[in-house]
């Protein structure tokens, strides 16, 4: 009976799933409630978390508890530590849940809601949360071995080369789009200026108290920063309304992307107790209030979603990003649906912690759906807001103009109907002097997060401090991704750079220490300033060549993945990861191609310097900006030659494994894998990391 | 009546207890646990030098996403 129940629950939720799915696809005409969304979203999850993933666990992984994890076997207390499977998943899920899946879908919405949503959550379900889940299970039966040791061992040499080389191109790209997102929000905003800069003070502080007054404890250290967070997105209003602090901390772009190159370079150089810890332990709690609170506002204001299911941009003349709807709005989702940064993640610190195989499965793929699920709540709260007012949001000056009339002029041409008097009142309304041309996705959001919050607690009166709480949020979320990938990659030029002269490789020798600090910075801050340049807002460029070299990782964990299944004689189930490794490398090979080639200036890299080339010899380019326009083209240039480099790599890594599993499919090559050998847990079957230390805990007199 | 206030501690000891895992703030005592799991090995640090370790040891490998 029990049994019977259970199937009847499971078949009206797939119902409930399957019929708001169907709403949101077929629906036309009057605007779609948001409630809609969730769920279409919620039931989706649920049925494919109990399905797939069961399936996925049982007949692909054969995941085995009587085996004991390396949080079992090597119990250290400092990386392998027994850990409960929630505070696990709580772990997981903030250490994989970065700007990407706000920023992705902001910026996708373009298309309309439909194409994103389904991607979000087809893509999640079939693609990232299968990635998440068999890295993690591969990484937790080689004792926690990283996604490049993995290739090394089991696809070969080269392709641990590639995967590392991968790695640390995607680090330096994601690191100077996630900063231009910054600069574009805080761009000509004294109130979001002064705020994050405040944090910078407030961190150093923190830093002091944890390392020498109370060493250690970071719920109160983490409290007490929390409070001096929200007085500053408090008395940033008072700056921006003082005339002259107001004119200190209004920057420009130029001056904004120097002062994030010079932070990041000083958070790379100092102690890691001193900034960077700091600044991490007071986004953690943000990050998580600010997601829950996103999540019980839109639940509690259940908005209409006013953009069409679809936009006339699909066919490739988006004002935000050019490109047709396919490749690029997979490659611009990115992380809400599949991301490759996640599989380092994936084979990092969790299968270090983990109490026992089948968690695996509640962690690397449940964490992924609930980061799937702050993607389509990040594309509610940019479709609730009119169509007119997010194009004029997102929208660079070099398209729309730069004054309300123009703007409004230009979207209401395109079919979204809008005044200039209304982007001047909502400007007024969160605070800022204009919220015109403010590209990156950033500034958008953080009006959808504002009106749901404004509309849940306060109503107007407190529209302002809600758009700078979220600009607040998306800006340390940020700076907190920037400044730990910046220390991440410095190691990395450390551990290259001693190949060729071995001092290099010490990371607390000094001269080493700045050396490679410098190379980072410059790296990812040469794209930073590439893009605060660009007259299209450098989203357009920028935004798709860090969803390719995201989408090429992704491929890099799943053609291991693939090899891994292969040589573990899963071959009848070797499609669950070979379709996902298949539809990104189509993706990402298309959209690779149309950046590079495409003969539209506004899509391919060389037609766009060609076209800057032509404009050039005909005089049309005034003479005083002859040299800005070589540095536009060069900028071009560049970026066609990172896409290059990007898909040569993975093409040499798909050719080492395709040659690896002929070998193993014809028999001339053994599959030989490099598990660590079989040693029985001794732990209880209902052993959980917290009971175990509650118990030791009363040992010890500490309960 | 007596049996709900009894859960709803329980509850809220269980959650104190995770939310200082999650966050760091008990990594110490973990540490120390191991300690007295292993007897013998190297010399128990204590919580400042413990702290320094832990963190440079964390944010030399990528433990924030995209």
């Amino acid at each position: 009976m029990k049994r019977v129940l259970s199937v009847l629950a499971w078949v009206v939720v797939a119902l409930l799933g399957a019929g708001a799915l169907g709403a949101i696809a077929i629906h036309r005409g009057e605007p779609l409630n948001a409630m809609w969304f969730v769920i279409a979203a919620l039931c989706c999850y649920l049925v494919a978390f109990r399905l797939y993933s069961a399936f996925v666990a049982a007949k692909v992984l054969a995941l085995d508890d009587t085996r004991a994890t390396p949080a079992e076997r090597h119990d250290d207390g400092r990386d392998f530590v027994p850990t409960n499977k929630w505070v696990l998943f709580g772990h997981h899920f903030a250490a994989i849940a970065g700007p990407g899946p706000l920023v992705g879908p902001t910026l996708a919405a373009q298309f309309g809601y439909l194409p994103g949503t389904l991607w979000l959550i087809v893509g999640a379900a079939f693609g990232g949360c299968v990635q998440d889940f068999v890295i993690l299970f591969c990484s937790i039966r080689r004792d926690g071995k990283s996604l490049g040791q993995m290739a090394r061992e089991e696809v070969s040499r080269r392709g641990g080369i590639i995967a590392q080389l991968a790695v640390l191109a995607i680090i330096i790209i994601l690191l100077g789009v996630i900063a231009l997102v910054v600069v574009n929000a805080l761009r000509a905003s004294p109130w979001a200026t002064f705020t994050i800069s405040m944090t910078l003070p407030i961190a150093l502080l923190l830093g002091v108290y944890l390392r020498f007054l109370r060493p250690g404890k970071v719920v109160e250290a983490s409290v007490i920063g929390l409070a001096f967070v929200l007085f500053v997105v408090v008395a940033g209003r008072w700056v921006a309304e003082s005339p002259s602090w107001s004119h200190v901390f209004t920057l420009g772009g130029v001056s904004l992307a120097i002062a994030i190159i010079i932070y990041g370079y000083i958070a790379s150089v100092l102690p890691v107790w001193l900034l960077l810890a700091p600044r991490d332990y007071l986004i953690a709690f943000i990050k998580a209030g600010a997601i829950f609170s996103l999540a019980a506002g839109i639940l509690f204001v259940r908005p209409d979603v006013l953009m069409p299911p679809l936009t006339r941009f699909i066919d490739g003349t988006g004002p935000v990003f050019a490109g047709k709807i396919f490749p690029f709005c997979f490659i611009t989702i990115a992380c809400g649906a599949i991301s490759g940064f996640h599989s380092l993640i994936s084979s990092g610190t969790t299968p270090k912690m983990i109490l026992r195989e089948s968690q695996a499965r509640f962690i690397g793929y449940g964490a992924m759906l609930l980061e799937s699920f702050v993607g389509v709540m990040a594309m509610v709260a940019a479709c609730a807001m009119t169509p007119g007012v997010y194009f004029a949001i997102n929208s660079p000056a070099g398209i729309v103009g730069s004054t309300p009339d123009a703007v409004a002029a230009m979207t209401t041409s395109w079919g979204y109907p809008l005044t200039g008097q209304t982007m001047v009142d909502m400007a007024h309304a969160v605070g800022e002097q204009t919220l015109l041309n403010r590209t990156g996705g950033a500034p958008s959001l953080a009006v959808g997060m504002a009106q749901i919050f404004s509309n849940t607690i306060g109503g107007g009166r407190l529209l302002g401090i809600w758009y700078h709480f979220a600009i607040m949020f998306e800006a340390l979320f940020v700076l907190t991704v920037l400044d730990a990938g910046t220390r991440v990659g410095r190691f990395m030029i450390h551990e290259m750079g001693g190949h060729l002269w071995k001092p290099l490789a010490r990371t607390n020798w000094l001269p080493a220490v700045l050396l490679c600090s410098a190379v980072i910075v410059g790296s990812w801050g040469y794209f930073l300033y590439q893009g605060v340049i660009d007259p299209l807002g450098g989203i357009n460029s920028l935004w798709p060549l860090f969803g390719i070299a995201n989408q090429l990782l992704a491929a890099v964990a799943l053609v291991v993945a693939t090899t891994i299944l292969m040589k573990m004689g899963r071959l009848r189930w070797i499609w669950v990861t070979m379709i996902p490794m298949a539809a990104l490398i189509i993706i990402t090979m298309t959209s690779s191609y149309q950046k590079i080639l495409s003969p539209n200036p506004r899509i391919g890299f060389l037609s766009g310097a060609n076209e800057l080339a032509a404009q050039i010899a005909s005089g049309i380019v005034p003479a005083a900006r002859i040299a800005e326009t070589h540095r536009l083209m060069f900028n071009l240039r560049l970026d066609a030659v990172v896409t290059s480099i990007l898909v040569v790599m993975i093409l040499l890594l798909i050719i080492e494994a395709l040659v690896q599993w002929y070998g193993i499919l014809s028999r001339r090559r053994e599959a030989v894998l490099h598990e660590s050998p079989y040693i029985a847990t001794r732990w209880a079957p209902n052993f959980s990391g917290a009971t175990h230390d509650a118990v030791v805990g009363d040992a010890i007199g500490d309960d | 009546m007596r049996k709900a206030a009894k859960k709803t501690k329980r509850f809220f000891r269980r959650f104190w207890r995770g939310l200082r895992e999650w966050c760091g703030d008990a990594a110490y005592e973990s540490y120390l646990r191991s300690k007295a799991r292993h007897v013998g090995s190297c010399r128990t640090l204590s919580q400042a030098e413990f702290y320094v370790e832990q963190l440079n040891r964390r944010y030399s490998r990528p433990n924030r996403c995209c």
